[in-house]
């Protein structure tokens, strides 16, 4: 592999994880691959009218009922597989890129050439930042090549699922930053490779799943209501794709309250009304509008967090150094 | 250019519990080749990784080429005590690094001419060298990088006689010809004594005897009589044993030594072993390698 725009200090990073590297592309290089194969199969080879009917076989597709479900269920698996991206990246950085030269006494070389300290570290943090950002955007256009006309509202992936949400806007680049920020502080810190390396897997993985609980309650909700008929209690208006977050009935005086909970008799330690006659129902919804703020938002709250992280890893490294 | 490689006054350093480092204060001029020697541990790898940039001073001040560890850094090369080197490059992707990392500086030629001695392949992984291997790449880098001080931190423990031989002509080679201030410890006493002309005897974390070493060889004088051994109380006695009827004792003259002595000049080697076999012997820095006192200034 020849590098020619590569001088310094990234060069040698490059040179030392070039075997990493070239493993990284071959995977990525593989996954489109596939999702490109599959989504060729898919129309080259489409459900047949009879596919899947009773006393018919249902394995037209290399033992799955087509090539479409198939892909599907390769979309849905590659979309929490995505959520792996940043684990797998801020572990790298951490381990491999950074403590396993403290950890050896490479360092000791590195930072004794002409090169400073803080140099040395801003190299690895950019190298891994740019690998790290190419490599996850490759992925999640994968992805769009696999799902391009079937997120939106259709079968087993929904546009505010985990993993889908993720894949599909840019936190998960914002993520992978983090990661590489996380793992440069954290190998810093900790100076042992394999301890470095479950630590930022496992602080990267809490601050995903975290952020993934309360990003739906960073936005207000909107809220839909109707009146209730004889027939139906159930929402009928709210728009197409929406993204429920709570849902019930109404009495006469406005309180909420939960059909199941209440009717016929309340339930112990449900919030009743004393009234628990329906008049009409709510929801509260993210409509699919609320995708780009709720993903511009916590993109935000990511690079922050990268930002603070990669202040502290400065910091550290300064007060270590002369 | 200044005159002075390194300065140091007061130097501290501690990790965790153990003080590494305790008030260590020396000049070294600009030019002179030095072995710093001492017992394990007495601190000798960490003054010179302070030097080398590597580590902050818990305390003291430390000049290096006229300004700051930091500022002096690529004006230094630094080989440490376990040789690091990255274990997955070849030995000519290793030199290769030494260029991307010293642009401006790097001077292949030299790196080269290190490694010719050895007939090593260039395509060679550095994990599959040997340790004595390993130190001639890590030579290679440091010479290489064309530095004005050169800190070698135990550099031919892992040598074979005539690769030490050779490879020390090399070092010297070098450094004679671009003036190159050299500093190089060891714990093995002879290792070093022809190579160098000046010293550090540095234990317990503190510089015991600095200066050169004709200088200091002269400051100290091997007697020998059939006298009492309190005779020599006017002058400072490093050690004295008792042997036959008399005494045998390592001293700094303070003066005319009285008839009935058998003086001597004592061996380097002797000098040093009196000196670490007696710890509360007065330290003795030569004038010109000592620094004045002052007001200490955190680094």
């Amino acid at each position: 592999m020849s590098l020619p725009t590569l001088r310094g200090p990234r060069w040698v990073d490059v040179r030392v994880h070039r075997t990493a590297l070239l493993t990284a592309g071959a995977v990525i290089a593989l996954a489109v691959a596939y999702t490109a194969w599959l989504r060729w199969a898919a129309s080259a080879y489409p459900e047949t009218a009879d596919n899947c009917v009773v006393g018919k076989p249902c394995d037209s597709f290399l033992g799955f009922a087509s090539a479409r479900d198939l892909l599907h269920i390769s979309l849905e698996q590659g979309t929490l597989g995505l959520l792996l991206v940043p684990l797998l990246i801020g572990a790298f950085v951490a381990g491999p890129l950074v403590a396993r030269e403290l950890e050896s006494g490479v360092h000791k070389l590195s930072w004794t050439q002409s090169v400073s300290p803080a140099r040395w570290l801003a190299a690895k943090l950019t190298t891994a930042a740019g690998f790290a950002a190419g490599g996850t955007l490759v992925l999640m256009a994968a992805l769009r090549l696999g799902e391009s006309g079937m997120i939106a509202g259709r079968w087993n992936l929904h546009w505010a699922d985990r993993g889908v949400y993720e894949a599909t806007g840019p936190v998960l680049v914002a993520y992978s930053l983090l990661a590489v920020a996380l793992g440069t502080l954290i190998g810093l810190a900790v100076r042992r490779t394999l301890l470095a390396m479950a630590a930022t897997g496992a602080v990267t993985g809490l601050l995903l799943w975290n952020l993934g609980n309360i990003r739906w309650h960073l936005l207000p909700v909107d809220t839909a209501t109707g009146p209730a008929t004889e027939e139906n209690s159930f929402p009928t208006r709210f728009p197409y794709g929406s993204f429920s977050m709570d849902q019930g009935v109404t009495n006469a005086a406005g309180v909420r309250f939960q059909e199941y909970e209440c009717l016929p008799k309340p339930q112990t330690g449900a919030a009743c009304p004393a009234d628990t006659t329906i008049t009409g129902w709510y929801m509260d919804y993210h409509p699919r509008s609320h995708f780009w703020y709720t993903q511009l938002i916590e993109t935000g709250i990511v690079l922050v967090l990268t930002a603070a992280a990669t202040y502290a890893a400065f910091r550290l490294l300064r007060r270590r150094t002369a | 250019m200044t005159d002075t490689a390194i300065e140091a006054y007061a130097l501290t350093k501690r990790f965790g519990r153990r003080q590494a480092l305790r008030g260590c204060s020396f000049r070294l001029p600009a030019g002179r080749v030095c072995a710093v020697v001492g017992p394990n541990g007495a601190g000798k790898s960490t003054l010179l990784s302070l030097v080398a940039g590597l580590d902050r001073p818990g305390g003291g001040t430390l000049t290096v080429l006229g300004t700051s560890p930091a500022e002096a850094r690529a004006r230094v090369a630094y080989v440490a005590q376990d040789k690091p080197l990255h274990p997955r490059l070849s030995i000519a992707d290793t030199l290769r690094l030494g260029a991307e990392l010293n642009p401006g500086r790097w001077d292949m030629a030299v790196a080269e001419r290190v490694l010719a001695g050895g007939a090593l392949d260039p395509g060679a992984r550095v994990r599959t060298l040997s340790g004595g291997q390993r130190t001639r790449v890590a030579l290679a880098l440091a010479l290489g990088k064309r530095a004005e001080l050169l800190l070698l931190d135990e550099p031919m423990a892992d040598l074979d006689p005539l690769a030490r031989h050779q490879l020390m002509g090399t070092l010297m080679a070098e450094a004679a010809e671009h003036g190159t201030t050299v500093v190089m410890s060891s714990h093995i006493v002879g290792e070093l004594a022809d190579a160098c002309d000046h010293l550090l005897l540095v234990s317990d974390g503190q510089v015991r005897l600095g200066g050169g070493i004709d200088d200091l060889v002269t400051a100290h004088a091997l007697v020998t009589g059939a006298r009492p051994a309190a005779d020599l109380a006017p002058h400072t006695v490093i050690e004295s044993r008792a042997t036959g009827r008399g005494v045998t004792a390592l001293i700094r003259p303070e003066g005319p030594l009285g008839g009935g002595w058998d003086v001597e000049e004592p061996s380097l080697e002797e000098l040093l072993l009196a000196h670490l076999r007696s710890p509360d012997a007065p330290p003795l820095i030569t004038p010109g390698t000592s620094v004045p006192a002052r007001p200490e200034v955190t680094a």
